[in-house]
């Protein structure tokens, strides 16, 4: 291959093109050391082409020869820290993104289920609260009973245990309707006080009561009705001054001005 | 003459050498939008050319040193640092990457066109509509994907001979084109 064949190889242009092998490349330029008419062509073909993609221009971006100008600016002063002023690359962010809407729906979802779970809670303590109000009122009002009679009782004790008190027996008459009735008659010698302990009486009838009698110069005198409601067993009935004997009998609700024979139940005699 | 104004080439090459911001400057204001012309053919992204402009601007700016006029003109030595620049960005993972999510977008929108459009008019691009097929897919191949000639044997399927006598034949005819 002579030069000329050479020149015309397409050589010159994979040569300036960039496209040539580097052992083509390596070639090329020897050959242009070595003929002016191998440089002479392509001088000529570099030419053709500068002019050509001279006239081709399309326009950078406006702000890009700042940009270049300040980052050799910055390489020009050794002392100046290099900064880059590459655009940052637009780095897809989405998957950060997907991450964070991830989490934020995970928390959503403990706030929910959180939420659902402490109003739950709540209902159900102001439920135990009110539970435990109402057994509490139960209790105050239970506790109240209790001391009502536990004051009655002891109230009835110290009475008994007064040593001025006469205990007045009032077993059941032979022809008691129950002969097995049996009350005791605390009576106080001093302040004529009238008490009365109900050992073992029927229960009445509604329209029915009790009434004590004081029999005073052989003559009943009314001593006070009462009855057995609320499990009774210890009332203060009237003020009796004098009496040889007590008497109980069934009468009339509000009891009556003379005793029914028929229906005593027990009577005892004072002690002389 | 490829240069108009107040430098010859030569003039040109020795204030660069010396780091002259004028001359600089110059050069920037003569060459940059034939380059970026050049870029956009290859990387064909408006936004990435214009990084790749960037950075082969800076590149001359730092290896003037290294230039060597019996080699070649400027042009041409700016002309294939700027094609390699291109090269390089296109193989790089972050152009793969958003070419993939732009291929999608212009599927949807098909905004790409009126770029695509314009690039297909000019300079080599232009010269590639001219060629035969079987060139076009080597040039195309060589110069605008950067494959060497064994590459191009391999993904062609054809012999490494058959690949250099279709380039070199392409390529004449591309000087015939500039005339």
């Amino acid at each position: 291959m002579n030069v000329q064949e050479y020149i015309l190889s397409g050589i010159v242009e994979s040569y300036v093109m960039g496209i040539a092998s580097p052992e083509d490349s390596a070639d090329f330029e020897r050959m242009c050391a070595a003929h002016s008419e191998v440089r002479e062509a392509r001088n000529a073909f570099e030419l053709q082409l500068e002019e050509r993609l001279l006239a081709q221009k399309l326009d950078p971006p406006r702000e890009l020869k700042s940009r270049i100008f300040s980052e050799i600016g910055m390489e020009k002063d050794e002392n100046s820290p290099r900064i880059p002023l590459r655009k940052p690359k637009l780095v897809p962010r989405i998957g950060f993104a997907k991450y964070v809407a991830a989490a934020s729906l995970i928390l959503l979802g403990g706030s929910v289920a959180l939420n659902f779970y402490l109003l739950e809670q709540y209902k159900k303590t102001i439920a135990q609260n009110k539970e435990l109000v109402d057994a509490q009122t139960q209790v105050a009002g239970t506790n109240r009973i209790l001391q009502t009679k536990l004051a009655t009782y002891e109230n009835a004790l110290s009475l008994m245990k007064d040593p001025l008190m006469a205990i007045v027996k009032l077993p059941g008459v032979p022809t008691s309707p129950a002969p097995l009735s049996m009350a005791t008659v605390y009576w106080n010698t001093y302040s004529k006080d009238v008490y009365l302990l109900i050992n073992q009486l029927p229960r009445p009838n509604a329209d029915k009561e009790y009434q004590l009698w004081a029999i005073v110069d052989g003559k009943p005198v009314d001593a006070g009705v009462f009855n057995l409601d609320e499990g009774v067993s210890f009332v203060k009935l009237k003020t009796i001054p004098k009496a040889e004997a007590f008497a109980i009998t069934m009468e009339k609700k509000g009891g009556s001005t003379t005793p029914t024979m028929e229906a005593l139940y027990v009577m005892g005699k004072v002690d002389g | 003459m490829g240069l108009t104004g107040t430098y010859t080439e030569q003039e040109l090459v020795t204030a660069l050498k010396a780091q002259d911001d004028q001359a600089f400057s110059y050069l920037y204001d003569h060459y940059s939008g034939s380059l970026f012309s050049i870029i956009l053919q290859i990387v064909k992204s408006p936004e990435v050319a214009a990084d790749v402009l960037q950075e082969v601007f800076v590149n001359i700016w730092r290896k003037m040193e290294s230039y060597d006029p019996v080699k070649g003109r400027l042009f041409t030595w700016m002309l294939n640092i700027s094609r390699n620049a291109s090269i390089d960005m296109l193989r790089s993972k972050n152009y793969q990457n958003s070419q993939k999510n732009r291929e999608i977008t212009d599927t949807v929108y098909g905004n790409d066109q009126v770029t695509q459009t314009s690039i297909d008019s000019i300079g080599l691009t232009k010269f590639l509509g001219k060629l035969r097929p079987e060139q076009r897919v080597l040039i195309e191949l060589a110069y605008f994907k950067g494959y060497t000639h064994d590459e191009i044997s391999q993904i062609e399927d054809i012999p490494l001979g058959t690949v250099k006598t279709r380039i070199r034949n392409a390529l004449l005819q591309l000087r015939e084109y500039l005339k």
